[in-house]
């Protein structure tokens, strides 16, 4: 549960405003709510604040909660992960969701924690690469299968020590303690986990937004899991593993001065079993070396040698300000684990099948001066990339494009015009790269944003944020990828060309050569091989013109890179207009019109 | 069919030319060089109008068909295509009209679903090439085109062996053939004081049954709409070997008067043998829009131009032989009053009407558009 505030989880944006208006709630300030109120009421309340807004959104979320949990574990235990989801309908509205996997199984103790407590786990700002939780959790997602229907979650797990246990879990929704019932053994062996629970007021639909094209993208972005899915009409869907390999757990790193804010900081001393704000500051922060220490020691109106628990909110204050001033080494970014250019591609010729692919993981970066990132693209052209448009009059379906969103491997599927991702894909001049109607095109589009802290641009987590650092990444990427893809698209193009007209300029040379002949009384077999060679030796001198022409036009790497620069300046100029317009300065904005 | 010597010497002289074509090509292929296929170009651009020979004539512009160049390749091949055919039914001393030799050439390439020539309008644009750039005839191609015109006179000919009289023809007059060549088409005996063109068939039926060539002297002769060459050869060989005037008479429109003009100077696309069909004599007899008041011509009987009409008259307007202010007046009258008048509307005057007064009337009083 990491880094996340579950004071703000998934919100629509009119729930975060007005809860940002009344008061900016802390996750202490929520769990005590918790105590006080009664947890169930707060979330009958809280619904929409808890990402659950939409029917059909709300599914998705559950199906999320339970597969990350799932993809985690295994990975932890080093085992390759086979996870089922099952969706029944029940009624109106009404499912049961099951997810089963093959992970290390859960143990009586571990059980509660995990499904029975909300808010447990929670660990305070933690430094590490993960793909995060997105709403409720899945405690929470038992604490909305209670106060929809009533019903315990059933779970079935087995650690592989001593039998499988079966039994039904319930939250106490005054005291959030998690309740067992019908504990039993059982008697088959099984290692892993069932979670069986049933939701109302959920709805499934095959959208782009629901369950399967979650699961379909979760599967793209880790391909050494299997996702089997089975849907309410029982249709089954594998969506196989591509790789054998299971990724490198991400290091947990400590977080970097330049991105602490002051709460964070305030929170950690609090914690702190160090004596001194000064070792406090050195043994928790990345990058914090002695210079460090004697700069704010010399800057800061309290002894830094004091007890870092008794440090105050402005103490706290003085310090982050401090870190804004110093000079820190970028952070370290060996956390970082990309999925790599070998699997995505795998996986995604396995499952969107398209003709072409190209694939590029840039070197990490770093956003805000405190933050380690790395972005990876796929372009997928061709063949089934894309997503099926709308019905032309003449029955045709256009393909159109598919941009696929991932944080940290986890797939972003709401909120997509406000993520840097998307802005990043329009922003770029895809004419460049010979596509000229990139929205219709057979085009998939695989983004994924690895970070220790992703930028969201609200609570509800499914959109990033445009930190200039990123969006720079992301075009550069996008451009490289782009460019990569669309100049084999090209050749292949240039080559499919090439023979057409080879084997229509043999056609008609066959008719010439006929002719001739008879003109000439001469044979015609003689007259035809020898047009022949003069076509191939055309299109040769045809093909050298192209290639040289080619290596004027291809963009390089360097030009790549200057055309961004150039963009970037474009569009600050512009900026700078629409603000002195703003100001109302006449005589700015002339200026600026001149240019 | 018989020939005489003379005859025979043409068609080798024009065989000569064709397999010409063809050792040009084999040169290149030889040489490894682009097979091209030179010939001028046909269109408005390169054509001009020769105050000298009072025709139509074809610039020096030419253009180039090459085998390996994509849009070129398919009409290359049907130019070499048409160039052996021609060749082949020269040599079996036939004549076939141009659609059979668009269906003589058409088939399937082997080994695929394209056809050679897929319709006639591919291969008769070709045949006007090859003409173009042998500076040949069609008809010295042994290539004719479905006769269509019709003519009555006192007037006796051979065609081959065959003698005909004109003023013997009944009803349905003698039908042009498309070859009227010396060779084929001799005149025996001529007798007549001008040569009457009247645009339409309906038109020149009501002259023949009011045997209306008889009581003036004279022939008179229909293209039936734009008149093919047959026609227009025969009226000039009337016109230059027999000095007799020639008189169009057309519907008072734009395209009446382009037949007219074609006549007399010449079609563009034809530019490059006006010489051998134009008649630069030819006068224009009527109608025009200029007659509707002159001879009392009831409103109720003229048409409002249209759009399409207005367009074809400013082009017109532009062309270099339209320059005379005659024809200027004629065509301000036209536009300023905005009507246009057909052969048939003179009956509502009476049917004789156009045999009896109009024609006679006008011819006497030399009123004529030059």
């Amino acid at each position: 549960m990491a880094d996340e505030k579950i004071a703000k989880p998934k919100a629509s944006e009119e729930a975060e405003k007005e809860e940002k208006g009344a008061k900016g709630l802390t996750a202490e300030e929520i769990a005590k709510e918790f105590r006080e109120h009664s947890v169930a009421e707060f979330f009958k309340k809280n619904m929409q604040m808890l990402g659950l807004t939409g029917k059909i959104k709300t599914l998705t979320t559950i199906v999320h909660e339970y597969v990350t949990n799932s993809l985690d574990a295994c990975e932890e235990s080093k085992i390759l992960p086979d996870i089922e989801v099952q969706l029944k309908e029940l009624g109106d509205e009404y499912y049961e969701v099951t997810v089963k996997d093959n992970g290390p199984g859960l143990t009586k103790e571990t059980v509660g924690k995990a499904l029975g407590k909300l808010l447990a786990g929670t660990k305070f700002h933690r430094m590490v690469q993960m793909r995060g939780q997105q709403g409720i959790g899945a405690a929470g997602c038992t604490m909305l299968s209670q106060i929809t229907t009533g019903k315990a979650v059933q779970v079935i797990t087995g650690t592989g020590k001593g039998k499988p246990i079966s039994l039904d879990l319930t939250i106490d929704p005054k005291t959030n303690e998690p309740k067992m019932a019908n504990v039993q053994e059982v008697a088959k062996d099984f290692n892993g986990t069932i979670i069986r629970a049933k939701f109302k007021g959920v709805k499934y639909v095959n959208s782009e937004q629901a369950p399967l094209e979650y699961l379909r993208r979760t599967a793209i972005a880790n391909p050494h899991a299997q996702i089997t899915f089975i849907e309410p009409g029982g249709e089954k869907i594998v969506f196989k593993r591509t790789y054998r390999e299971i990724p490198v757990r991400p290091i947990e790193m400590k977080p970097h001065p330049k991105g602490v804010k002051v709460d964070e900081l305030s929170t950690l001393a609090k914690y702190s079993g160090e004596r001194k704000v000064s070792s406090f500051l050195k043994n928790n922060f990345d990058r914090f070396g002695d210079k460090a220490v004697e700069d704010i020691a010399k800057n800061v109106s309290f002894d830094i040698n004091k007890d870092p628990r008794q440090l105050t909110w402005e103490e706290a204050e003085e310090v982050v300000n401090q870190f804004k001033k110093i000079t820190f080494i970028a952070p370290r970014t060996d956390g970082l684990i990309p999925i790599g250019e070998p699997q995505i591609r795998k996986s995604l010729e396995s499952i969107v099948k398209p003709e072409f692919i190209s694939v590029v993981t840039r070197k990490p970066s770093v956003y805000s001066g405190g933050f380690p990132f790395q972005v990876e693209v796929g372009i997928a052209y061709g063949g089934n990339a894309g997503r099926m448009g709308e019905t032309s009059e003449e029955g045709q379906q256009q393909r159109k494009i598919e941009i696929m969103r991932f944080a940290n491997r986890a797939p972003l599927l709401f909120d997509t015009g406000g993520c840097a991702i998307t802005k990043a894909v329009q922003s770029i001049d895809w004419k460049r790269y010979g596509m000229k109607d990139y929205e219709n095109a057979p085009l998939t589009l695989f983004v994924n944003l690895i970070s220790v802290h992703i930028p969201y641009t609200s609570a509800g987590k499914q959109a990033i944020s445009d930190e200039d650092e990123i969006m720079e990444e992301l075009r550069l990427a996008l451009m490289d990828t782009g460019r990569k893809i669309f100049t084999f698209i090209g050749f292949q193009r240039r080559l499919a060309e090439k023979e057409a007209k080879r084997k229509m300029f043999y056609k008609y040379a066959t008719e010439v050569a006929i002719a001739v002949a008879e003109l000439t009384h001469k044979g015609k077999k003689d007259i035809e091989e020898k047009l022949h060679a003069l076509v191939l030796k055309h299109l040769k001198l045809e093909e050298q013109k192209e290639k040289r022409q080619d290596a004027k036009g291809e963009m390089s790497e360097e030009e790549i890179e200057k055309e961004y620069e150039k963009r970037m300046e474009r569009e600050k100029k512009e900026n700078d207009k629409k603000a002195a317009k703003k100001g109302g300065k006449k005589a700015v904005e002339e200026a600026a019109e001149e240019e | 069919m018989a020939k005489e010597g003379k005859h025979y010497a043409k068609d080798t002289e024009v065989i000569k030319k064709l397999e010409n074509i063809g050792s040009e090509i084999l040169k290149q292929i030889e040489g490894q060089k682009n097979p091209t296929y030179t010939m001028p170009i046909r269109t408005l651009g390169n054509v001009f109008f020769d105050q000298k020979s009072g025709t139509i004539k074809l610039g020096n512009k030419t253009s180039d068909r090459q085998f390996l160049n994509v849009a070129h390749s398919r009409k290359f091949m049907q130019t070499v295509l048409v160039a052996s055919e021609i060749r082949k039914v020269i040599e079996q001393r036939a004549t076939v009209s141009i659609r059979d030799l668009y269906y003589a050439l058409k088939h399937t390439i082997e080994g695929t679903q394209e056809n050679t020539f897929e319709e006639q309008g591919e291969s008769d644009p070709v045949i006007e090439d090859i003409e173009a750039s042998l500076d040949l005839l069609r008809e010295e191609l042994h290539l004719a085109a479905s006769s269509k015109g019709i003519i009555a006179g006192d007037v006796q000919l051979r065609d081959g062996d065959d003698s005909i009289d004109l003023a013997k023809m009944g009803s349905g007059g003698w039908s042009v053939p498309s070859n009227v060549e010396p060779e084929n088409i001799e005149f025996k005996k001529v007798n007549a004081e001008y040569v009457l063109f009247i645009e339409k068939d309906a038109v020149w039926r009501r002259f023949n049954e009011d045997q209306y060539w008889k009581k003036h002297k004279c022939i008179i002769l229909t293209g039936r709409g734009q008149p093919g060459r047959g026609e227009r050869r025969l009226a000039q060989r009337l016109n230059k070997e027999y000095d007799l005037p020639l008189y169009v008479l057309t519907d008072a429109d734009p395209w009446g008067m382009y037949i007219y003009s074609v006549i007399k100077q010449g079609s563009i696309s034809l530019s490059y043998s006006e010489e051998k069909l134009a008649t630069p004599k030819a006068q224009f007899l009527g109608l025009t829009t200029m007659d509707v008041e002159k001879f009392k011509i009831p409103k109720e009987v003229t048409i409002r131009l249209n759009a399409l009409d207005v367009k074809r008259l400013n082009e017109m307007g532009s062309y270099e032989w339209f320059q005379k202010k005659e024809w200027k007046q004629e065509f301000a009258n036209m536009k300023e009053k905005a009507v246009k008048l057909e052969l048939e509307a003179l009956s509502k005057k009476g049917i004789r009407f156009i045999t009896e007064e109009y024609v006679p009337d006008k011819i006497k009083n030399e009123e004529f558009l030059p």
